[in-house]
Parts: C-alpha cells; structure tokens; sequence
C-alpha cells in the first residue's frame, strides 16, 4: 500500500468517525457560540464598541474552540489501542499524522468558517468585513491544528494534558491570529486584505511542511 | 573519582572534549566553573553597580532614570542567550542521544524564565517615567512576554512526565519548535505594530554614550553571565545528583562535597 | 562620585521610586534563585542520603 493510499484510508476513517460522532465538532462550535456571546455582555451592545472588538472577539473564539478540538487527534486511539496500528505502519507516520489533522480541519475550520460570518454581524461588522474573516478563519484554525498536532502528539500520556497544550500551543498561534485579524481589519478601513492573507496562507504552508514531521517525532518519545 | 576521570581518559583518547559528555567526568568541572563563575559575579557586579551607580553621569535626555539600563540590558541579552543556547543543547541532545545535553537545557530554563521577568519588570518601571506608561504593547516588550511564556511551557511540559528521558526529549523538541518560531513571532508583532499604529517608544538613547556608562554596562553584562552560568552548571550539578544516584562513583564524589561545604 | 549626598543617592533625582523598584525586584529574584538552587540541592542530597542508608541499590 504506497504512502497515498494509507493517508486516504486514514482520512476517510476520520471523516466517516465525524459524521458519525457529531459531538466532535459540535460541541466545539458550541463552544465558539458561547464564548462569542459572552463578550457583549461584558462590554455593552453600543454597536460602534462592538465593532472595536468584534473582529478580535471572534478570531481567538475560533483559535480557543479549535483548541478544544486538539485532544481529540490523539487521545482517544492511544486508549483504544489503534494509535499503535498508526506507529506500527510501515508507511511514514508524518503523512499519516498529516492525513488525520486534514481531516480534523476539514470538518472543524469550514464548520467555523461558516459560523464566524455569521457573528460578524452580530458584532456590527460589515458583510465584506465578515467574508474576509471567515477566510482568515479558514486559513488559521490549519495552522493551530497543525502546531497543536505537536503538542497533543507529545502529551498523549502526560498528566493535565489539556491546559498544557493550551500553553503551549496558543503563543505559537500568535503569527497567524496576528495576519488573520489584521486582514479583516484591513477590510474594515477600506484597504486591500491581500499582504495579510498571503503572509498567513504562508504561514500554514510552512507549518504544513514542518508541524506533521515534528508531530511524528514527538509521538515516537511520547508513546515509546 | 580520579580513576573514572582517568578511565574516561582512555576511552576517548586525547579527544578531551567528548570526555565531559559523560556526567561522572562532567561533575567536577562543573563546579570548578559554578566556583570560578560566581566569584567573577560577585566581583564585575560590585564593580559594575559601583560604576554604574556612582561613576556614570546622568544621563541628559532621561535623567537618573536610565541607570536601570546597567540590569534591563543585560538581563534581557541573558533572556535571548539562554533560549538560544537551550534549543541548541535540546538539539544535541536529539540529535546525539547525550544525557547531559538534556541536564544542561533543563537547568538553564528556569535561569533564563528569571531573566526574562527581570528584563520585562526593569522595562516597565524605566518605561513608566520615560515614556510614561508601564506597559506598551511594542514589538519587544510583546516577543518578551511570549518568551516568557516559551520558557514556563517549557518548565511546564519537561515537568509533566513521570518518565524524566520521556520529559527530557518532550521539552527538547518543544525548545527547538520554540526556537524556530521566535523570529516568526518577532516579525508578526513589528508587522503588527506597524498596523495599528502603536507608538514606537523603545529608542535608545542614540550614539553619544558616554563611555563610563558603556564600561558599566559591559561589567554588568559579563556579571549577568557569570551568575547565569553559575546557577546553570549549581543546577545542572544537583539534577546529576538527582539522576545518577545509583551510581557508583556519585556516592563518594556528594558525600565529599557535602562534607566540604559543611566545613 | 557624582552624589552630593547619600539622599541625593537614594532620591535618584526624583525617580528613586522607578530605579529602586527596578534593582530591588532583580536582587529579589537574584536572590530567589540562588534560595532555589539551595533547596533542590539539599532536596537532591537528602534523597541521596536517604537511598544509601536503606540500602538501596536498584
């Protein structure tokens, strides 16, 4: 079996197990509508502030949420025993890990994507303002998987596993939440979100190109 | 002790340097350093606060006010030199399968977490009568608060094993994901200052440095790498103990070091 | 010596407040560590101290 079709068997077993398991990528999304609800509250409903912070709000809504989707990747198959089938296969395990984040970020970032336009105009932003989030948005929440992908493949037996990725994953998200806001930010004065969405689609081609290598390695010393 | 310095020796022929790989050759020479590099603190840090405090001038922009300048530089050059150098010990230590490299990136992180506290809390109280706010959100200051937080995830997740080769190499290739984001993250935080405007505070006082404050300055920073060596091979030197317990040349070597210091 | 007087030392020209919070916090947690690197010696020592007179030699 060449690398290709193992990573498609791998790929497909995941988007089947997230049709099948809405809670997966629900209750993120869940997650995502709450927080973003909870901010108005806290700073009033004068729509000229809500558009101050709209932006920003919604952006680390979506990194937070895609956070909580992280433990997901590893966790479980280390209980059930397949995450050894995984590290057994003759076929390199980067593509492998690679194939499981692609799909954990098909089903999460477009779900997210979708639902980000839709708070933009809850927070009185202009529609143009809530597409060129929504790309932002789907360009950056990849990237934090893919660098989270890391840190879960390295804290797949450890103590306070959770919290622990938290920090280490969310100053490495820094790079894209900077460009990705900025891009809509851009949008929202009237200027061209181009720099900023190609600095970040940058940023995920390179994670894309080191994070699945350094998730294969950090599962060997976590699991061996 | 002696005979293992001279079995490891023969082993490795003339090639001294490889010898101090191994912890038991390793022991001694680090506290022959912590002992050399704490008298050279001690000394360069009398002296350099004797000449920053009392030498300098005062400064004709800023006034008293930038004599932090003889802790805030230092400890921040120390901050960036011990991220550097611990990456470069993980990498090693990966890279090679050497025990000590390990040891020596994990007794360095909590030095170098220090250091960066110290830089960021020296900035804000000379940031606050200079430029008259404690905290601005500028491209430096922001990498410095994310290199803090690089180091206490570091601390954290080496912390977080059981297994201490399992933790050991978990917190290696995390230094190193650190390291190469870094200058990632320096460069979105000036892109992003750049995009809203944030003032641009942090100048240096500009070229004509008396030369008294630049002496100052260089005695406190060598005094900064004296005390951060010391604390480092001091650590380093205790994890050993930690580790190789069950050794048998540690038995003799701690006990004669206990007793030296009880004396 | 550029002081007129110890005062004049401690006032910093008017911005003592800012230059001794700055080098007190340092020798403060200067003198953290070197409190910590005693404690996780001793620690280190007495676990030491502790395998050898039980015996154990795993």
């Amino acid at each position: 079996m060449s690398l290709f079709a193992a990573a498609g068997a791998v790929f497909r077993r995941e988007i089947r197990l997230f049709a099948r398991r809405k809670s997966d990528w629900a209750n993120p999304l869940m997650f995502f509508l709450i927080v973003c609800s909870l901010f108005p509250f806290a700073v009033g409903s004068e729509a000229e502030r809500l558009r101050t912070i709209g932006i920003g709000v919604i952006f680390v809504g979506a990194l937070l949420a895609a956070m909580l989707a992280l433990p997901r990747l590893f966790d479980e198959d280390a209980r059930d025993g397949s995450l050894e089938l995984l590290l057994t296969s003759p076929e390199p395990l980067a593509g492998l890990i690679l194939a499981r984040v692609a799909a954990l970020a098909l089903a999460l970032a477009s779900a997210l994507a979708c639902v980000a336009p839709l708070f933009a105009l809850f927070y009185a932003l202009p529609a143009e303002v809530a597409l060129t989030l929504a790309w932002a948005v789907l360009v950056a929440v990849p990237t934090l998987l893919l660098i989270g992908a890391i840190a879960a493949a390295l804290l797949v037996s450890a103590r306070g596993g959770a919290i622990l990725t938290a920090v280490l994953v969310l100053p490495l998200a820094i790079p894209t939440l900077v460009f990705g806001a900025g891009a809509a930010q851009r949008v929202l004065y009237g200027e061209s979100p181009l720099a900023e969405l190609a600095l970040q689609a940058a940023f995920l081609l390179l994670a894309l190109a080191l994070c699945p290598l350094a998730a294969s390695a950090a599962l060997k010393i976590s699991t061996e | 002790m002696a005979r293992t310095e001279q079995q490891s020796t023969e082993r490795y022929g003339g090639r001294w340097f490889w010898r101090y790989a191994s912890p038991a050759a390793f022991f001694p020479l680090a506290g022959r350093i912590e002992r050399l590099c704490w008298a050279v603190a001690a000394v360069l840090g009398v002296l350099g606060l004797y000449l920053g405090l009392f030498r300098a001038p005062v400064d004709a922009q800023q006034g008293e006010v930038y004599r932090v300048i003889f802790i805030h530089v230092p400890a921040a050059w120390m901050a960036m030199i011990i991220y550097l150098a611990m990456a470069f010990w993980s990498l090693l230590g990966l890279w090679l399968g050497t025990r000590l490299s390990f040891m020596m990136s994990r007794a360095l992180a909590p030095t170098g977490a220090l250091m960066t506290l110290i830089a960021l809390w020296t900035g804000a109280f000379w940031g606050r009568p200079t430029w008259g706010t404690y905290w601005v959100w500028d491209a430096k200051l922001t990498s410095f608060l994310i290199l803090f937080f690089l180091y206490v995830g570091y601390i954290a997740l080496a912390e977080a094993f059981d297994d201490v080769r399992k933790g050991d190499r978990a917190s290696a290739l995390i230094a190193l994901v650190g390291a190469i984001n870094v200058p990632i993250i320096y460069f979105a935080a000036v892109w992003w200052n750049s995009l809203h405007q944030g003032p641009s505070v942090v100048k240096q006082g500009g070229p004509s440095i008396a030369p008294i404050m630049l002496w100052a300055m260089l005695t406190m920073t060598f005094a900064f790498w004296a005390w951060c060596i010391a604390a480092a091979m001091h650590r380093v030197r205790s994890v050993i103990i930690e580790r190789e317990r069950n050794a048998v040349w540690m038995k003799p070597v701690v006990r004669g070091q206990a007793e030296r210091e009880r004396t | 010596m550029i002081w007129d007087s110890w005062t004049a030392f401690f006032d910093m020209g008017g911005r003592g407040y800012y230059v001794w919070m700055s080098f007190g916090f340092t020798a403060l947690v200067l003198a953290a560590e070197g409190l910590l690197l005693r404690q996780r010696r001793a620690g280190a020592e007495a676990a030491n101290d502790r395998a050898e007179e039980q015996g154990d030699d795993r």
